[in-house]
Order: C-alpha cells, then structure tokens, then sequence
C-alpha cells in the first residue's frame, strides 16, 4: 500500500519533473582514470572549451561530444553557453590556428559510453536515462557567490527503490549553504522530481567540504540513473 | 586561358571532394590519432570607381583564392603537434606560391601557463590569426582599416615562440588571458609592400626581421563580454633593387629601408548576446622608417577602427553589416621628401578610406557557405603605406569613391 502511493504520488509528481527535465536532462560521464567524483561548471567549461586538459586533481581529461540532439543541445546551453554553430566555430579556430584539436564527437548516447569506457581521460555527457555501464559519473558543482570550495566527503544519496525499478531517474538541483569549517548548514532544492530532491538533500546535509574563512554557497546538480 | 581552366577544375575538385574528406580526417600514426583539416575559399569582387586589392575588379575578378590544408596531433597529454600550408592567389598577391603557414609543438603545462615553437600565428586583436579563415565570420571580407589583407604578412605569424595561459580571476570576476611572443616576420616576396614597391620600379628581396609582443584579454563577468589590448613591436629590414629617384639615369641601385621605431596598439571588444555579435577594434600602426640607405626617412601614423554587427537569423542564414575608418598621415624627410608631399590631412581621399559594409552569409550546411556582401567606400588611401588601392592597377588615377560587390564561397573540413 505504502508503495502504491509511493507510485501514485512519483506518477502525480511527473509531470512537473518532466517540464523540467528536457533542459537539464544530462549527466556528466568519465573515464574510470578521472580521479575525481565531481566536477565544477566552470571546470567543466573549460575542458570543454579546450582551455583544460586535466583537472585540478591532476587527471588528465580530453571532452568527448555528442553530434546533434536533445542532450547535446542541453548540454551546449547548460554548461558551455553556446550554440552548436558557436561552438563549431570556436573549435574550427583553434583547430585552423594550431591551438587546438577538434574533439571526438558522436552519434549517440551509446557510441559516447562506449568511447568514454575506452578512452582513457575521457569525460563527455549523455541522457540521464541512458545506462552508463563502465562509466563514472560526475556531480558538477556549480559555483555561488563565494570561493570555490573542495568536496571532502560525500554521502551518497538514497535511491528510493521503487522509483528505481519503474525506471524514473533524473537530476536534481540543490542550492547549497556551507558553513566556514566546511558543514553543509541549509539546502535548497532548486529542481527535479521531488522524492529523489528529498533523498538528494538528506545526503548534501551531510557532506564536507574545505574550511575557508566565510560562508559560501553552491548549486549542486545530482544525477539519479536508474539503471 | 589553360590557367583559368585549371584553377576552375581544382575549384570543382575540391566542391567535390568536400564532402568525400569530411569523413576521411583522421588516421592512425605511431598510435597517436592525426587529424587532417582544410579549407578553400574563391571569391568574385566588382567594383566601381578604381580596382581594388590589386585585382582587375572594375571588370569583375575571380582573382581571389585561398587554400590551406593542416595535419596536428596530440602526442602526449601535455604535447601537441601540428602544421598548415597555406596558399592563395590575389590579384597580383600570393600567385600561389605556397607557405608554411605555422608548424609548432605546443606543451601546456597548466592551464596558466603553457608554450608552443615554431612557426606560430601571431596573437593581435580578435582576428589577426584567423584572419585567413573566412569561414569562421560572417564577412567576406575583415575591416580593412585593421586588417588589410593585401598586408596580410605583416602580422601574421613570427617564427619563434609564445607564452601563453589563463587565470581565472577570484571573486567571479571572470578570467584573464594572455599571450607573449617573440620572433622573426618574414614577408613574401608577392605580398602587399614589395606589391606596392614594384610601382617605382623596385624589387624588395627580402622583408622582415623581429617581431614581439604581448597580448591580453580579459572575459569580464558580464557574460558574453570580452575586452582585450595586444601590443606588437618590430625591427624590420628590407633590402632589394630600387631606381636611383634622384639620378633616373643611374638605373637599379642596393635599396634598403629598416625600422627607427614600428609598434601597434590595438584595443578591442566582443559582445556575444543569444544570436547577435558585435565586435569593435582600434589599431594604430605607428612606422618610422630609414629609406634609401638612411638618406630620407617617413613617419607613418596609421589608424583604424571599426564598428561591426553579425546576427543569426536562422540556422542557415546570418546577416552583419561594419563601418571601418582608416586614415593615414605620413611625412617623408631627407633626400626623398621631394618627390613625396606629406600626407597629413586624412580627410583627404587620398589620405583615407571609409567603408560602409553590408553583408549575407548562407550556409548550405555545416562546411560549405556562400556570402554576399557590398561594400561603399569613400577614400583610397594609398598613401606611402598601401591600403587595398595600388597604382599599377590604377594607372587612370583615383576615384574618390568605390563601390564593391563581392560573392564568396568557402569550404572546410
């Protein structure tokens, strides 16, 4: 019974979840070589605009992309700020120039999983849905109005499993107040279904980060795979 | 005639072959992946008034190709290398005669600093490297009061070094990047200057010598929003065979011109907001020059700045429009201010060249574009420094004003 209502309420809550989905629909995958389990927006930009080759951690990384699409769209908008004609011409430049290389870039989901598993370094992005077997994924961190502060120690989030078996997956946004020794003092869900954004937010309260000298905030985006 | 014929089949060729090696751009070498690119661009210019970038474009010229095929790779996660060459035929400029356009090894060892050898491009205001690629704009042609391209190989690479990486500035305050070079120029023979040289019956040589500078551009926290500064010094020596123009009668004597002081300032901004672009520069190209063995000397101020204006209307289609402003002031002193009047009032045609630009750029798909864009300019300015207006292809004199039409297609892979 308990699960039943479960269901009716995740079913009732799906629409809102969808009308949010589409844009934000996309999780950050990697090579099991990258070190890291996160990864800020901003760090994420550059390597995507060639101006990184290996993150903070020291890992090596080269941006894997998907040709055209939903996701690619998404991702383009999200996290780059470009269009796809933009981005194309930005790549064409570096290329023609001598300062860059074009980046691998692919059909489909699969085709990005398969390569990203393969490819030692790599870190490319796919559908929340998709299966991301031999991958990791990546939580992008996106920055708030203070200094960037460093992930000590995550908690994964629960995964409700009813809405796991029936396949309902997603990201989830929260926005995220850190305290100056490192504590996560408040959490704000800024997006996503609701009974994974709860499950997301009990595990971000319990999360540390580096101490700095003043509070600092952060938006978080949390993927949920159900596969 | 047969070279028309030829230059026509390899224009065929290669619209053919466009989307043959759009698939064939990479291959496998010491297992390292190296990527193959290239463009080609051919170009149709009509004008009124006066032949324009030594093209006979009062009776229409197709004169006006470029092509350029490179082959990079990344060899280590730290090393790339890489190379392009470069040919084009302009009017009386380039004659396909092919360069080395660059060929460097690049190791970043940061995000904040890295290096790269070699041939490499120069960094100076927000086109002088892509200056070349067409296809990367929506213009046909760059504001030629800031970047002429019958003067291309004045700026365009050095053979030398850079310094170069980025910071990302604390409190949100966007990122800062820079570059440093130094280097050797070297110009060809069928460029622009030793072009403009031949009108007294000279021969330049040879052209070039050092070339430093720094370039530094800030993307400010207003997202979309670039501002950047680029310095660039030279000391250059040209030699060659010129007429004696005080004693005709001597014939050909040694010539040689070389650097008291040649710098460029440029300041520029870019503005990217959903489809619209807008992007302005100022460059003043300042040029004290020993002439003839150091009897006379010239004292060139040159400036230019433009306005410019792209928007995507659709996928396919971007329409953009500049205003460009050039104006040169020069005075020659010693032996050879005689026979060159001092050039200091630019609102004199002759002294300055206003164009007035409008422009369509359509993309028949992701590698292949054809433009249209006309051009309404007051001015030929072609004083003791050549800016698109050369005498050998003007022997009626100067109109004042020029209006150009000019069609261009562009391919890259």
């Amino acid at each position: 019974m308990k699960s039943r209502t479960l269901l009716l309420v995740a079913a009732g809550l799906m629409p809102f979840a969808s009308a949010y989905a589409p844009a934000r629909d996309v999780k950050v995958i990697a090579n099991s070589s990258v070190k890291t389990d996160s990864i800020s927006a901003a760090e994420l930009k550059r390597v995507f605009l060639e101006q990184n080759n290996s993150l903070e951690d020291g890992s090596h990384v080269e941006p894997v992309l998907e040709k055209d699409g939903p996701v690619h769209e998404a991702f383009l908008q999200d996290y780059l700020g470009k269009t796809d004609d933009d981005l194309q011409t930005y790549y064409r430049a570096l290329v023609f120039t001598g300062r860059g290389s074009m980046p691998k870039q692919l059909n489909s989901d699969a085709e990005v999983v398969a390569y990203v598993a393969r490819t030692r370094g790599a870190l490319g992005y796919v559908s929340t849905a998709a299966t991301a077997d031999g991958v990791k994924t990546l939580a992008v961190v996106h920055p708030g109005n203070f200094a960037q502060r460093t992930l000590l120690t995550t908690v994964e989030p629960e995964y409700p499993e009813t809405l796991k078996q029936l396949g309902i997956g997603g990201t989830v946004r929260l926005h995220l107040i850190i305290a100056p020794r490192g504590n996560v003092e408040g959490v704000e869900v800024l997006g996503g279904n609701p009974i994974l954004a709860e499950s997301a937010a009990t595990a971000a309260k319990r999360w540390i980060y580096s101490p700095t000298h003043s509070r600092s905030t952060l938006d978080v985006t949390i993927p949920f795979d159900p596969h | 005639m047969h070279r028309r014929m030829v230059r026509l089949s390899f224009v065929y060729a290669c619209l053919c072959a466009g989307p043959i090696t759009l698939r064939a751009q990479q291959f496998k070498l010491f297992d390292r992946t190296v990527q193959v690119h290239g463009f080609f661009s051919q170009g149709f210019i009509y004008t009124s008034g006066n032949n324009w970038l030594t093209m006979n474009t009062l009776s229409g010229s197709a004169a006006f190709t470029d092509f350029g095929v490179n082959m990079s790779s990344q060899v280590t996660d730290k090393l790339r290398i890489g190379a392009q060459g470069y040919d084009r035929n302009l009017g009386q400029l380039g004659q396909y005669h092919p360069s080395l356009d660059w060929a460097l090894a690049d190791y970043r060892f940061k995000t904040w600093f890295g290096v790269r050898g070699g041939k490499v491009k120069t960094t100076l205001g927000l086109f002088n490297d892509t200056q070349d690629l067409d296809f990367l704009r929506v213009f046909a042609l760059l504001p030629q009061s800031v970047y002429p391209t019958d003067l291309r190989d004045a700026s365009i690479a050095h053979l030398g070094g850079d310094i170069y990486g980025r910071i990302s500035l604390r409190h949100r305050l966007g990122d800062l990047s820079y570059t440093a070079y130094a280097g050797h120029r070297s110009d060809s023979i069928y460029s622009g200057y030793p072009y403009y040289f031949s009108s007294f019956g000279a021969h330049i040589t040879s052209f070039g010598g050092l070339q430093y500078g720094a370039d530094l551009r800030w993307s400010t926290p207003l997202k979309g929003l670039l501002l950047g500064a680029s310095r660039l010094d030279e000391d250059i020596t040209g030699k060659g065979l010129a007429p004696n123009l005080l004693d005709p009668a001597a014939g050909l004597v040694p010539y040689s011109e070389a650097s008291k002081a040649d710098w460029t300032n440029q300041v520029y901004a870019e503005y990217t907001v959903g489809r619209l672009r807008i992007d302005s520069e100022y460059r003043r190209y300042w040029r004290n020059e020993e002439l003839a063995g150091g009897t006379s000397e010239s004292l060139a101020d040159v400036r230019g700045w433009y306005f410019s204006g792209a928007y995507r209307i659709c996928k396919r289609l971007q329409i953009g429009s500049y205003y460009s402003r050039y104006t040169i002031h020069d005075v020659v002193s010693g032996a050879l201010a005689a026979l060159y009047p001092p050039a200091t009032d630019t609102s004199l045609p002759a002294n300055h060249d206003y164009d007035k630009v409008i422009t369509a750029r359509v993309d028949l798909n992701k590698f292949w574009n054809v433009k249209i864009e006309a051009h309404f300019m007051n001015g030929y300015g072609s004083g003791p420094y050549p800016n698109g207006f050369y005498t050998q292809v003007n022997p009626q004199g100067f109109q004042p004003n020029t209006n150009a039409l000019v069609l261009k297609t562009s391919l890259n892979f």
